[in-house]
């Protein structure tokens, strides 16, 4: 896990905005994007959907991906993800 | 890889959209998908049927949940055992559903890591 500090310095290779999407569409979109983010590259997720902050990282664990940290902003989140496979 | 088999029974709101909302989490974790639909279940898979039922604050509409399992690969069953029951016909169905019987869902869920009903 890093810190909101580090995340914040992190430049994502995809930035996927599911925001005003309720679940499970999140996750979907998340599983949609990530195939297009290079292996060892960052993909953070922007959702306004509270579940999604307990349920990416339980994706990410099963999907093989490291999940990075969640950064609080205006009204959503911002979820990070490392591709693992 | 892992398979969860929902049992979708009925066509109220509450019992109708769940089965899709968390198949949706199942195919996006890469779990195979199997939807069986029997009894008033049959209503969410019969032509026009899914557009009356409505749910207010879902995430998206049963026809939008419908296509979502479709194009994720789900599989789609109709209970033919229940088709006289509910005065429902192969031809009834929409596109994307298949029919089977007692023994398809038998089949299906003897070998699922999960099954739900619904």
């Amino acid at each position: 896990m890093m810190s909101s500090d580090e995340l914040a310095q992190l430049t994502p290779d995809k930035e996927i905005d599911a925001r005003g999407v309720a679940c499970p569409g999140p996750l979907l979109e998340a599983k949609r994007g990530i195939t297009s983010v290079p292996m060892g590259g960052v993909m953070v997720v922007m959702s306004s959907d509270a579940s999604t902050v307990a349920d990416l990282p339980r994706w990410a664990a099963k999907m093989n991906h490291e999940y990075l940290g969640t950064v609080e902003d205006a009204g959503f989140w911002r979820l990070f993800v490392k591709r693992g496979k | 890889m892992a398979k969860m088999v929902v049992f979708c029974g009925s066509d109220e709101p509450q019992k109708a959209f769940p089965p899709f909302m968390l198949g949706g989490g199942a195919l996006a974790m890469d779990m195979d998908l199997v939807l069986f639909f029997t009894m008033n279940g049959l209503n969410i898979v019969k032509k026009g049927g899914a557009e009356k039922i409505t749910l207010a604050g879902a995430a998206k509409t049963l026809p939008g949940f419908i296509e979502m399992a479709i194009n994720g690969g789900a599989k789609l069953i109709a209970c033919s055992a229940a088709f006289p029951i509910v005065n429902c016909k192969e031809e009834d169905l929409i596109e994307g559903v298949e029919c089977g019987g007692v023994a398809t869902f038998v089949e299906e869920a003897a070998d699922a890591d999960v099954v739900l009903t619904f």
